[in-house]
């Protein structure tokens, strides 16, 4: 029996041949910058000189991972990426709604139209546009924020070296950014609710108002509950590269995330060890997260990330 | 909205205005001053012209694998097919982090090179699974019919899908397009030498060491160039913004997608 499976196995290989063929890129791909680099993840349990490559580094056990628990950086770290992935999830996340059920309200097209253009567009800025956009706002002699603080005489503040603003900056941007391209899910969802809902809210004789709070809003709960846990799992996944544009050394205690500190250390001071020993410590933890989100999100009846 | 407005009007006012904070929405004391300085900067050209080729041959190099590997996968008697998708959606959520993806790109030699930014994000596991989904769309029957009359399987992917699904392709190639354009971290960390340097960097570059130090006089020394710092933005936003109305259509689409399946 198993001869012949092993025949048919070489038979369909053959059949696909072409195909195969074509496909070869894509495994050799995935195998090189996908699973190589897991395997280079080891570096993380020795002491990697560059001169020696990866097999012939000596072992060196949990060593680094003890060295960074041991770090006052890393509690640090850890405040910081918790607070700033939570504080960015919990004030960012009503916007796309808000938007979206704002947006449901609107009844000119044009007028429509226009808002959703100009709210996507900030998410296809790079970082870079949009952290110099903060930098030229926020600058303390000619920025825009400072001539208007200065109107109501207030003294003109340098936002980006004082660790107080940095999380509300980096949230305030994260939202300008993201709401807009956000909110289409929730226009989606929007739009699968049954008119005849409105019809009979209607003629119980709700405004828009009220239909706004107690039709669409209890109809797209469900969708948003799922969003919530989803990006829960995403929370601690931030965007170091805009954070690493936006921060300096006088704001390090309050904006050093993992990521940024994996690419101090381990690139810019060429400890590549301790860097993907840190760097594997952040995505255990991100995976853990993600994992028992979605566990969560389908157990709410909801659809997970698979 | 404002800031983009701002950011054109700040580009294209004098001096003198822009110290004193008169721009607002329109320009004051029109000129293009500051697009000549920026083009009279050797560096700037010269990123722009990396930019535009790193960015030319890494949208094709991303269209044409994705598509190479789409292909097969959608095929429903392709072997292993269901070992091979598992085999490239895990890597969704592996992620070793950069210092693993340095060393690889490192080892291969790649550093300093074109080939660094392009290679190792040949393929988004996202887009893969949209252009897989076109192409279980497509009528099988096109290729059964094409089998039957002799032709070879790159006969078929190249002369009849790739130019079938011209419109998937196309928006597929506007998220690559958008990636490379707007990536900086990749190129900072992968290149070393200066003339090689895409927009972005130099940008980033405008901006750290005029601002990081966070001490006055620094940021008084960088005032005069807001104009031309202002210049540049508009000029690495304008391929984005054309491309942008075409993008527009095709979001929602992705969006949902990535709420169902990642």
């Amino acid at each position: 029996m198993q001869g012949s499976g092993i025949a048919r196995l070489g038979k369909k290989i053959v059949r696909d041949r072409q195909l195969l063929i074509i496909f070869l890129p894509c495994v050799v791909f995935y195998l090189l910058f996908r699973y190589g680099p897991l395997y280079g993840l080891i570096i993380a349990f020795k002491d990697y000189s560059v001169f020696r490559g990866v097999m012939d580094s000596p072992w060196v056990g949990f060593e680094h991972f003890q060295n960074f628990f041991n770090s006052p950086d890393f509690w640090m770290l850890f405040r910081n990426t918790f607070l700033l992935g939570f504080l960015t999830l919990v004030f960012s996340f009503p916007f796309p709604i808000l938007l979206a059920m704002l947006l449901n309200e609107v009844r000119v097209s044009w007028f429509k139209k226009g808002v959703q253009t100009a709210s996507y567009l900030p998410t296809f800025l790079s970082v870079v546009i949009i952290s110099s956009m903060i930098i030229d706002f926020l600058s303390p002699t000619n920025g825009i924020v400072n001539k208007i603080i200065g109107w109501f005489g207030f003294e003109s503040k340098y936002f980006l070296i004082d660790p107080d603003w940095f999380r509300p900056i980096y949230i305030l941007s994260e939202i300008w950014t993201n709401a807009g391209y956000e909110s289409i899910v929730y226009l989606a969802a929007i739009a699968g609710i049954s008119p005849t809902l409105y019809e009979a809210a209607r003629v119980d004789g709700a405004g828009r108002f009220r239909m706004m709070f107690n039709v669409t809003l209890p109809s797209i709960l469900p969708t948003i509950l799922v969003m919530f846990i989803l990006k829960t799992g995403q929370m601690i996944t931030i965007g170091y590269e805009k954070v690493l544009i936006l921060y300096n050394t006088m704001t390090y205690e309050v904006a050093d995330v993992f990521s940024t500190y994996v690419y101090r250390k381990g690139l810019l001071d060429n400890d590549y060890s301790y860097g993907a020993a840190v760097g594997l410590f952040e995505a255990f933890v991100a995976m853990a997260l993600l994992l028992i989100s979605n566990r969560i999100s389908k157990r709410m009846g909801g659809s997970g990330l698979w | 909205m404002f800031p983009i407005v701002y950011i054109l009007a700040v580009s294209l006012s004098d001096t003198a205005s822009v110290t004193q904070g008169k721009v607002f929405l329109w320009p004051k004391g029109l000129n293009f001053e500051a697009y000549a300085q920026v083009l009279n900067d050797i560096k700037i050209p010269r990123a722009y012209l990396n930019t535009i080729m790193y960015t030319a041959l890494g949208t094709f190099i991303n269209v044409l694998l994705t598509a190479m590997a789409a292909y097969p996968l959608a095929q429903r008697e392709f072997i292993g097919r269901k070992q091979w998708t598992f085999f490239i959606v895990v890597t969704m959520f592996l992620n070793p982090g950069i210092i693993p993806n340095y060393l690889i790109v490192k080892e291969l030699g790649m550093i300093d090179t074109v080939w660094a930014l392009v290679i190792p994000n040949a393929i988004w596991t996202f887009q893969l699974i949209i252009m897989k989904s076109f192409f279980e769309g497509m009528s099988s029957q096109v290729r059964e019919a094409a089998k039957v009359d002799g032709a070879s399987e790159y006969r078929i992917l190249f002369s009849m899908m790739i130019p079938l699904s011209k419109p998937a392709l196309a928006s597929i190639a506007l998220f690559y397009f958008i990636g490379h354009w707007n990536s900086y971290f990749l190129p900072m960390i992968y290149l070393n030498t200066d003339s090689l340097y895409p927009l972005q960097v130099v940008l980033r570059d405008m901006l750290v060491f005029s601002e990081d130090s966070g001490s006055a006089l620094v940021e008084a020394a960088a005032l005069a160039p807001q104009a031309k710092k202002n210049a540049t933005i508009v000029l690495t936003m304008i391929p984005v913004l054309i491309v942008y109305p075409f993008a527009q259509k095709y979001f929602a689409k992705g969006v949902m997608l990535g709420s169902e399946k990642g």
